[in-house]
């Protein structure tokens, strides 16, 4: 067994202790007053969280699955009208944040407020995972027996439920525990729409209050729940994605009459979920730019960038390490770093926040407030997404060429940097540039921990939109759509390769 | 080759970052007693659009440069709590005596001198000398009078079914957490706990006080308990007769219609501190109070606004604010109602 350079095994074993010691030090901290957390959870408030969070989990998965399996059968398994066309708007509300498509709706509709509207907004931001997830499932499925059974005489719908439905279940299953995590840390969105679950309860109790351990209380239990849900998606995720391709050639199901409602079905869905957000912002846009205060907006665009270039190329450089550790020397603790590093993925950020907050007044000052605890928080929520990213093409370069290069007589380590590394430069830059656009976007933990005199888009749109100042927040919503949203979608490769599969 | 392309990001990676944290670092703090500083911290916990400009003025005016770190005035004092002796802030500038109370009663503010003190009447800085109020506010009751026919006597009304879904509140802020303290020594922590359970029916939850009003504005609901200011503001700029809502004060003496104060506290003794602190209690700082943010003026020799009536005749509840440090015991009532 080879060892690392010293280089990498640093960087990656810092990555993982970064990424546990907070969250170790917020259930300490919790331990240490027990008594009044405790007193704090065994209250009806507590229980009305619960139900709240629980009841908005299960609804938005729910509708999410409804709306994504249809969107995606329809879009790659019947004559549906126009079905590229659908393919690519169904995914489009991945390019607008969830807190953006809160303030196009709010900001159209006064009263557009609680369980409701978190649900509506929630379904729509969430439903392209689901159609995402299907979509690559049901492209790869035999059509054949669905064939057989139509000729033994099976309808449609029983075709669909028992045949179809049990071969895209696992993927299914998994982009719903998708959606659940989502919802589950969804803070922006929720708070704007003014209905309480634990993320805006960890908020307000942190922002209202004193007491700091009824917020730490309520995070704790976020994170159980969170836990155990991700516990879940785990078991699932093996199983979607298979990676074999249909035998047969795909046969699309003809709608017959029920084309027209399917195409009107879908442009409404498109209408409601990109249509009008979008339209809300760009009048409320128009009708602000006289009052615009540029240099204002400039700051925060400077702010965000900065922010996330930064972040991204840390990120980056941590990923790169890991990945490099994990899939290129195989060590037992490569792999353990890479768990370590996969175990916060999807912790909550407002959890996350408030845990390097204090972690960060107490144990740290010299870089409380400073931009390196913020860029500790992108680590640890982001670094999942940056290994995901960037292992695949580490694992691409071919292990003959290292051998080649060994066999010439450079050392391992040199091969690395000389042979590896440059072959995997592009997809590397293209991992960092997906992580540098979700910093972009990322509201909670962004609220809680940046520097004095620091604001992002993020930031000034959120604070806007707390005055209910909707002119004001509009301009920030667009820009984050445009430099953040709509490159992410174009760089997220499932979403890529889902709707190039469609078109196929 | 790729060694020069990471080497370049690093060191990429590290200038910008140095751009960024350059204002980031606090300068060394060494002695506790009065040190020179050209530059200072500033929490301020009220609108940054409200007091970013005389803070512009008091740096153009004496060179100290001032960060600012804006929040709610809850926020910060939680903050300032978190990180004790460890806090990068010179001054407190809250919305309200209650936050700015109960850090003076955890001790991280230190006395301020008899001469600063002494440019505001003595209910309006704390007994003991932590902190001092800078200008006066309201509350009042904003309604649409499309809605509400007549102001209910008492803010204990709004505890009635007929309110039920009506009125806004913002649980989160400090001036509405200064208002229920008041509640609490004015009229005890029951009948101030079913007030607040009636409001967990009742109200309707927003973050701020801009945001009641503006609910009030666009009808969402029908009043609203706000300080007075954020209505002047409105007014001056969509100018009042375009305004849907109304000011109103309950009865005498009802708590409803306390005044308050925003004030300052200095957390890290300087001279640049004080300097500032006193600026804000100068000429020029309590003309634009009151020009900018119509608030109350509180050193004499500075009128208040003509539009607003005047302090003497607000008919407000009788209570030291001071007495207004006991926020836990607020707080806690808050979450025991569920409104936190």
């Amino acid at each position: 067994m080879r060892k690392p350079p010293v280089v990498i095994a640093v960087l990656g074993v810092s990555a993982a202790l970064l990424a546990v010691l907070p969250i170790g030090y917020l259930v300490l901290r919790l331990f240490e007053g027990l008594d009044r957390a405790l007193a704090e959870l065994l209250r009806f408030r507590t229980l009305e969280l619960l139900s709240n969070t629980g009841l908005l989990v299960l609804a938005v998965s729910v509708s999410a699955l409804l709306l994504g399996f249809s969107q995606a059968w329809l879009t790659t398994r019947s004559n549906v009208r126009f079905a590229p066309v659908f393919a690519v708007l169904a995914a489009l509300p991945l390019a607008i944040p969830s807190y953006v498509m809160a303030l196009g709706y709010m900001s159209l509709f006064p009263n557009f407020s609680g369980f409701f509207a978190s649900w509506l907004v929630l379904t729509l931001a969430t439903s392209p995972y689901v159609f995402l997830g299907v979509t690559a499932a049901l492209v790869r499925i035999d059509t054949a027996t669905e064939e057989v059974a139509r000729t033994l005489g099976l309808g449609r719908l029983q075709v669909l439920v028992g045949i179809t439905w049990p071969q895209v279940r696992p993927a299914a299953t998994a982009s719903v525990l998708l959606v659940a995590l989502y919802v589950l840390s969804e803070f922006g969105a929720i708070a704007l729409l003014r209905f309480d679950t634990f993320t805006r309860a960890i908020y307000n109790a942190y922002q209202g209050s004193f007491d700091r351990t009824s917020a730490a209380a309520l995070a704790f239990v976020l994170l159980l729940i969170t836990l155990l849900v991700i516990w879940f998606e785990r078991r699932y995720r093996g199983l979607y994605l298979a990676n074999t391709k249909a035998l047969g050639k795909r046969v699309r199901v003809d709608l017959g009459s029920w084309s027209w409602t399917a195409t009107i079905g879908l442009t409404l869905l498109a209408v409601i979920s990109v249509g009008i957000p979008m339209f809300s912002l760009l009048v409320w846009t128009v009708q602000g730019s006289a009052s615009l205060d540029l240099p204002m907006l400039l700051d925060a665009l400077w702010g965000s960038v900065r922010l996330a270039g930064l972040s991204g190329l840390i990120i980056g450089v941590f990923a790169t390490a890991i990945a490099l550790w994990a899939v290129r020397y195989r060590t037992r603790l490569g792999a353990l770093i890479e768990t370590a590093s996969w175990a916060t993925h999807a912790l909550p950020a407002v959890v996350v926040g408030l845990a390097l907050v204090f972690f960060g007044a107490n144990i740290t000052p010299w870089i409380y407030q400073t931009t390196w605890l913020l860029v500790i928080a992108y680590l640890i929520l982001f670094l999942p997404n940056a290994l995901a990213a960037i292992s695949t093409p580490i694992a691409q370069v071919s292990k003959d060429l290292e051998d080649v290069s060994q066999s010439l007589g450079v050392p391992a380590n040199r091969t690395l940097f000389k042979v590896v590394l440059p072959i995997a430069f592009p997809g590397i830059i293209a991992g960092v540039a997906l992580v540098a656009l979700t910093v972009l976007k990322e509201l909670p933990a962004t609220l809680l921990l940046r520097p004095t005199e620091t604001n992002t888009l993020a930031t000034r749109l959120w604070g806007a939109t707390e005055d209910l100042a909707y002119s004001e927040a509009a301009p920030y919503a667009l820009l984050l759509v445009i430099i953040a949203g709509l490159p992410a979608l174009a760089l997220n490769s499932q979403a890529r390769k889902a709707l190039s599969e469609v078109r196929g | 080759m790729l060694k020069k392309i990471i080497a370049a990001a690093i060191a990429a990676a590290a200038a910008i970052s140095l751009s960024g944290c350059a204002t980031d670092v606090a300068l060394p703090e060494e002695s506790p007693t009065v040190v020179e500083k050209t530059s200072i911290v500033v929490y301020a916990g009220r609108s940054e659009s409200l007091v970013q400009p005389i803070i512009d003025q008091f740096t153009e005016d004496t060179g100290i440069t001032v960060e600012v770190r804006y929040a709610g005035s809850a926020e910060l004092a939680a903050q300032l709590l978190e990180e004790g002796e460890n806090s990068p802030a010179d001054v407190f500038f809250a919305q309200d005596a209650g936050a700015l109370g109960s850090i003076a009663k955890a001790g991280l503010m230190t006395t301020l001198p008899d001469e600063i003190l002494g440019l505001v009447p003595a209910g309006y800085s704390a007994a003991d000398g932590k902190w001092v109020g800078v200008s006066g506010r309201v509350r009042v009751l904003v309604y649409n009078p499309e809605k509400v026919a007549a102001v209910p006597s008492s803010v204990f009304d709004l505890a009635g079914p007929e309110w039920q879904g009506r009125i806004g509140i913002a649980p989160t802020n400090a001036s509405f957490q200064a208002f229920v303290t008041a509640m609490r020594i004015l009229h005890g922590e029951d009948k101030t706990l079913e007030w607040l359970q009636a409001m967990k029916t009742n109200a309707v939850i927003y973050p701020k006080n801009s945001a009641i009003l503006e609910a009030v504005e666009t009808k969402t609901v029908d009043a609203g308990l706000i300080n007075h200011y954020y209505w002047f503001a409105r007014g001056r700029e969509v100018g009042f007769e375009n305004l849907t809502s109304k000011l109103g004060q309950f009865q005498a003496n009802d708590v409803g219609n306390l005044i308050n104060a925003a004030g300052v506290g200095i957390v890290t003794d300087s001279s640049a501190a004080r300097s500032f602190v006193e600026y804000l209690l100068g000429k020029t700082g309590q003309q634009y109070f009151v020009d900018e943010t119509s608030e109350y003026p509180l050193i004499t020799g500075v009128e208040a606004g003509v539009d607003l009536t005047p302090l003497d005749q607000i008919p407000a509840p009788e209570i030291d604010l001071s007495d207004l440090d006991t926020l836990e015991e607020t707080l806690q009532l808050i979450r025991e109602a569920g409104l936190i």
